[in-house]
């Protein structure tokens, strides 16, 4: 392994995408298991799944984009979407079961007026519970999230790709750096969060140097290994 | 009483003891298997490797059943997924090292360094920067870190028969089975805590559940042995697969009897419970 100015930006690249999966997985509005019993507002499933969900589907759409262009704007674009698609498409999807099968009203306990729509949100809680469903908010939230965890996940992918030349190896080892970074971000919202509206969020500057220091010592590893070839 | 014999032995198992046997275990295993493959020019001895995975995957889930005790607030597949996600990098990192420097048998040892450490560090940043507070977090992280590493390697050359890096790329990460064994192994760390966690979590009971699924896990890299080194290698595997879940699963049935207040039929199946 040459030592370069290459490596440098190597690592950086894989620093900046651990703190984009890190920040991303505080906008996805998670609940947890309340939330898959329709007693918490969001996706009724844990952060890591989710996060995970996200970044996979952008390393694939990123690996997709890549064997047809090596453009790097074009690779991290097609990772954001396709992370985003996937999110959009699970919150569009959980949000017909909890509107026609569980039949709850979508609100959230968090804010009284929903910033984007401005409907006001109280009322509509049932008591007992901290919100239910996916509200507006939430559900662009979660896509900005999506997007922000696809888009690390190209990030992450590009440079290993280009260091060791070994797609299966790129990939298994973007999804170790992801995983990581998820995690360490998830234990920093403690379960439940709704997205940036929610005063969790402001917790954010912790995973950041959480994150920062975690992708750092994971940059450092990548660089050094090889394709085997 | 060989069943409840094994399970005496099983249940008051200190962290310190089970981590040494984690270790050794794993890292003897191991190095026993690739040294019988090549020394006998063969991969009969691949099984070895699975069995050395065992050891590992103990150590591991041990860690997650202390550390959740605590309550992370995130449910238990997340400290699984990080166990096996530091893994993985730490067993690229090791086995890539190792070739880049000439000596390739070198490879589980600085995987096992470097997943130790590296799993510490994180104990530290979520005790320190997330602020946790959990007394045991550096050292059942680094131990997680360590088992999720060591069972995946285990696995690894279960599949592939050599601990060479090349080899290893080629048959288990370029034919995809490190996603079979990636899943089996969060399944064999997290799932027993995850599946027996509660008030009345006993030990030898969470510790016989990831034997089991140790089991499957194995019966899982036998099929894969089969397309990559052979029916021999392969079968061998999957037997011994298949006959440690069945023995475990046996104990683990009587374990939950024990355990349970009362073990009622639902009428769906054949009454065989009393």
């Amino acid at each position: 392994m040459n030592f370069d100015i290459n490596t440098i930006v190597y690592i950086l690249e894989i620093l900046v995408g651990g703190l984009l999966v890190g920040i991303g997985v505080h906008f996805v509005p998670v609940g947890g298991a309340p939330a898959a019993m329709a007693q918490a507002t969001g996706i009724g499933t844990g952060t890591v799944q989710l996060a995970a969900g996200s970044g996979l589907t952008g390393l694939l759409a990123a690996g997709f984009m890549m064997s047809v262009t090596d453009n790097l704007w074009l690779i991290l674009a097609s990772g954001a979407v396709g992370a985003g698609i996937m999110m959009g498409s699970t919150m569009l999807t959980g949000s017909w079961i909890y509107a026609y099968a569980v039949g709850a009203p979508f609100a959230s306990a968090k804010v009284n007026y929903d910033p984007i729509t401005g409907f006001s949100q109280p009322p509509y809680v049932a008591p007992g519970t901290v919100g239910q469903g996916i509200p507006t908010i939430c559900f662009v939230s979660g896509l900005i999230g999506g997007m922000m965890g696809g888009l690390g996940g190209a990030m992450i992918y590009y440079p290993l790709y280009l260091i060791n030349g070994n797609a299966a190896l790129s990939a298994m080892f973007a999804i170790g750096i992801f995983l990581v970074n998820a995690v360490i971000a998830s234990w920093n919202i403690q379960g439940t969060i709704e997205g940036f509206h929610d005063p969790k969020f402001k917790k954010w500057p912790f995973a950041f140097r959480a994150c920062a220091i975690a992708s750092i010592l994971l940059a450092l590893a990548a660089v050094l290994i090889t394709g085997g070839a | 009483m060989s069943v409840g014999g094994a399970v005496g032995a099983l249940s008051a198992l200190d962290p310190k003891k089970l981590r040494m046997y984690g270790l050794v275990g794993s890292v003897v295993g191991i190095y026993l298997g690739a040294l019988l493959n090549s020394a006998l020019n063969t991969t009969v001895f691949s099984f070895i490797g699975a069995l050395a995975a065992i050891f590992a995957v103990l150590m591991g889930a041990n860690a997650v059943r202390r550390v959740c005790a605590y309550g992370i607030g995130t449910g238990v597949p997340s400290i699984g997924m990080l166990a096996l996600g530091m893994g993985i990098i730490a067993v690229m990192f090791g086995l890539s090292v190792a070739e880049a420097l000439g000596f390739g048998l070198l490879g589980p040892i600085i995987t096992l360094v470097y997943a130790g450490v590296f799993g510490y560090i994180i104990g530290v940043i979520a005790n320190k920067v997330i602020k946790f507070n959990i007394p045991i977090m550096e050292e059942g992280n680094s131990d997680l870190s360590m088992a999720g590493a060591m069972a995946l390697l285990g696995w690894s050359f279960a599949i592939s028969g050599t601990l060479g890096y090349a080899d290893i790329l080629k048959d288990v990460l370029m034919t995809g089975y490190i996603a079979i064994i990636f899943i089996a192994g969060g399944l064999a760390i997290l799932h027993p805590f995850n599946a027996n966690l509660g008030p009345d979590e006993k030990q030898d009971r969470t510790l016989v559940n990831s034997v089991m699924v140790s089991g499957i896990a194995m019966i899982a890299t036998g099929i894969a042995a089969i397309l990559t080194q052979g029916l021999a290698a392969g079968l061998l595997q999957l037997v011994i697969g298949f006959a440690l879940w069945f023995y475990f699963f046996k104990m683990y049935y009587k374990l939950v009897k024990r355990d349970a207040a009362a073990v009622v039929g639902t009428g769906l199946l054949p009454p065989t419970v009393q």
